[in-house]
């Protein structure tokens, strides 16, 4: 990549924000800002994020809510200094953070355009000869004379989107406004922004919507918890993040609590654990251990199951088929544990399944499942090794 | 591996020469609308808008020139009217400056968050709106005076321009100040008003400095605003338009404030967004 191609370069980026914004800790920061020195007290937003991007070539950035997805574009957008780290930009940026970025809530909707561009950079002449573009593209008839305050959260997008059209950054930057629109409009910005991009113009775009990723970035950035998790080409990332977030979807549902449980008069799992952990080598002992409620005084049925990650079934056995009685450890609570001597699973990621069930073992009412893996260098072929000899 | 964050982030690396130009162009486009809205929005744009502007600080003349002549008249001032308005109208502007420039910051937070730009220009056109704002009201009223017969040297305009300039960078300097710690600590715009009420009554504008007792006298000479008002009084009571040393004095104490002003507002400001 040559130097002359590079439109974005960050290096180890990170973002620290202050714990606490009051009191004595603001007076503190006052000091130590003054002092030029770091925050004292902090948790971090975003660490260690470099990339290089060159001209032409889109990035999508992708990840749950709170991940600093909008933290890195904003320090991208020189909206926030990073606290650590270098961020290097060759071109003129448009972004358009959030709802209603570069507007000032009093103003109209055409005093506004005059602001929002002089913002992008643009001259008080260039400003008045885009004006009446900016004006068609927004399409909000008479209400361009209100204040912004008065526009609802399309008409603001419409008008934000319209500027950046009449910009033309070189690397525009779009943080998940797309999504308010209606469905004409986001046509209409679509259709503009593919021919931005033919045009050699650059998209950063942060968006929960893997479609308009695929679609309009050749390269995606998985940001979770402040650090990067994947980056690379955006089918590839983009394809890694939702696999992940469908087994997060199936393991991390959180256990129905008693006081639920007892109104509703169910059977439920109150916690789960695995022993040794969720990694574990082949052949180890491995041991499945809970707690599940009752609501009436009676043993529930507990039923354990071990499913492989796409879900096919390996094993399962419940406390009424091995014809085991649980006792309670506290009223209305029964511990539970299943242990595997010597569990044969061949190397690979699995799932425990653990059921409630009624004390007649018929009716199920509630499941909690929990990821391990299971480690090892077997070169045997399946789901578990039986026990065999060659003879 | 962390390194020390940049002075100016991202717009440091457009450092190229065409790049900085175009960055100073952009910066006077802003400044120029943020100015141009402060006009608009804060004073012509409200219902009593710019009357509002100019009745206050002539109703507040009416008010001490009636108190401080017929109840309580004051010894060793001829024409109290004049006397009164050459003082009380920077004392007005600069006070109105500063409190407006306070909290300035806190409307502008939407764009403070969401976009880059220099956050000191909605300082600058705050401050500069008053006072443009301000300066037009003490023209017309000392017109007004001297049409009504007052005692007034209209000449001594020519000093009152440049002595209204200095109060205006000496007064930004403070506001980029306290503008800055706002942002921090909200108290801020709590404790100006009392501390300027105080300001008021201890500075020489409804008194003349004779009437203070001689031991306060030195003290009194300490008062930058003090000695303000003594050169617009000259200058425009006795038409006394010589320059004095002490003048550079006075000059270089607003080049201080201002550069000291810019200089905690810059340190500051990249940590706005933590706490607006």
């Amino acid at each position: 990549m040559n130097d002359a191609a590079v439109l974005l370069e960050l290096d180890d980026v990170g973002k620290s924000y202050p714990k606490t914004t009051r009191g004595h800790h603001a007076v503190r920061a006052v000091w130590d800002a003054l002092r030029a020195r770091p925050a004292a007290q902090h948790f971090d937003a975003l660490s260690g994020v470099s990339l290089r991007l060159a001209r032409g070539a889109s990035l999508g950035v992708i990840g749950e809510n709170g991940a600093g997805k909008s933290t890195l574009l904003k320090i991208i957008a020189g909206v926030i200094q990073p606290t650590t780290g270098r961020v290097a930009v060759h071109g003129r940026i448009g972004a358009l953070l959030e709802l209603g970025s570069g507007f000032h809530p009093d103003y109209s909707g055409l005093a506004n355009i005059d602001l929002s561009a002089a913002l992008l950079g643009l001259s008080a002449r260039e400003i008045r000869a885009k004006r009446d573009a900016i004006v068609e593209f927004a399409d909000i008839g008479e209400r361009i004379h209100e204040p912004i305050k008065h526009y609802s959260s399309g008409m603001v997008v419409r008008l934000g989107f319209a500027i950046v059209t009449a910009v033309r950054p070189d690397l525009l930057i779009t943080d998940e406004v797309l999504a308010v629109g209606d469905e004409s409009f986001q046509k209409k910005c679509v259709a503009w922004m593919e021919g931005y991009l033919a045009d050699g113009g650059t998209l950063l775009l942060c968006s929960h919507s893997m479609y308009h990723v695929q679609k309009l970035c050749r390269y995606a950035l998985w940001l979770k918890d402040g650090a990067v998790m994947r980056q690379g080409d955006a089918a590839s990332v983009t394809q890694a993040y939702l696999a992940w977030h469908e087994e997060k979807a199936a393991s991390t549902r959180a256990p129905i609590a008693a006081s639920v449980a007892s109104a509703a008069g169910v059977y439920a799992i109150q916690s789960l654990t695995l022993e040794p952990g969720d990694t574990l080598a082949q052949g180890a002992r491995f041991c499945v251990r809970g707690d599940v409620f009752s609501p009436d005084g009676r043993a529930p049925t507990v039923l354990v199951g071990l499913v492989r990650a796409d879900d096919t079934p390996v094993y399962g056995v419940s406390t009424e088929i091995d014809g085991v009685a649980l006792r309670a450890s506290s009223p209305g609570h029964y511990g539970f544990a299943l242990e595997f001597p010597a569990l044969g699973l061949l190397p690979g990621r699995y799932r425990v399944r653990a059921h409630a069930l009624d004390p007649e073992g018929v009716r199920l009412f509630d499941n909690v499942e929990l990821p391990f893996t299971v480690t090892g260098d077997s070169r045997e072929f399946g789901l578990v090794r039986l026990p065999h000899r060659w003879v | 591996m962390a390194t020390p964050r940049t002075e100016d982030g991202a717009t440091a690396a457009a450092a190229a020469p065409t790049a900085r130009v175009a960055a100073r162009a952009r910066n006077r486009a802003l400044f120029a609308s943020f100015y141009r809205r402060e006009l608009v929005t804060r004073y012509l744009g409200s219902v009593t808008g710019l009357a509002w502007a100019l009745l206050n600080p002539i109703v507040l003349l009416g008010v001490y020139a009636f108190v401080f002549t017929e109840v309580f008249p004051q010894r060793g001032v001829d024409a109290f009217l004049p006397f009164l308005a050459v003082g009380l109208w920077p004392w007005q502007a600069s006070q109105e400056a500063l409190q407006r420039a306070t909290t300035t910051l806190g409307s502008y937070s939407a764009l403070i968050r969401k976009v880059a730009f220099p956050h000191e220009l909605t300082v600058y056109a705050s401050t500069l709106a008053t006072f443009t704002l301000h300066f037009a009201g003490y023209v017309a009223v000392l017109c007004i005076l001297a049409a009504i017969g007052q005692p007034l040297h209209l000449s001594g305009l020519l000093l009152a321009v440049p002595l209204w300039c200095l109060l205006a960078l000496a007064v930004t300097g403070l506001a980029l100040i306290t503008a800055s710690l706002q942002v921090f600590i909200r108290d801020i715009e709590h404790v100006l008003p009392p501390l300027l009420m105080i300001a008021f009554y201890l500075t020489p504008i409804l008194y003349p400095p004779s009437a203070v007792p001689a031991v306060v006298q030195p003290w009194l000479a300490a008062n930058p605003f003090a000695w303000v008002v003594g050169r617009l009084r000259d200058a425009l009571l006795h038409g006394n338009l010589a320059l004095h040393a002490g003048d550079a004095v006075a000059v270089a104490i607003a080049v201080l404030l201002f550069v000291a002003g810019r200089w905690v507002f810059r340190r500051l400001s990249p940590r706005f967004e933590d706490y607006l």
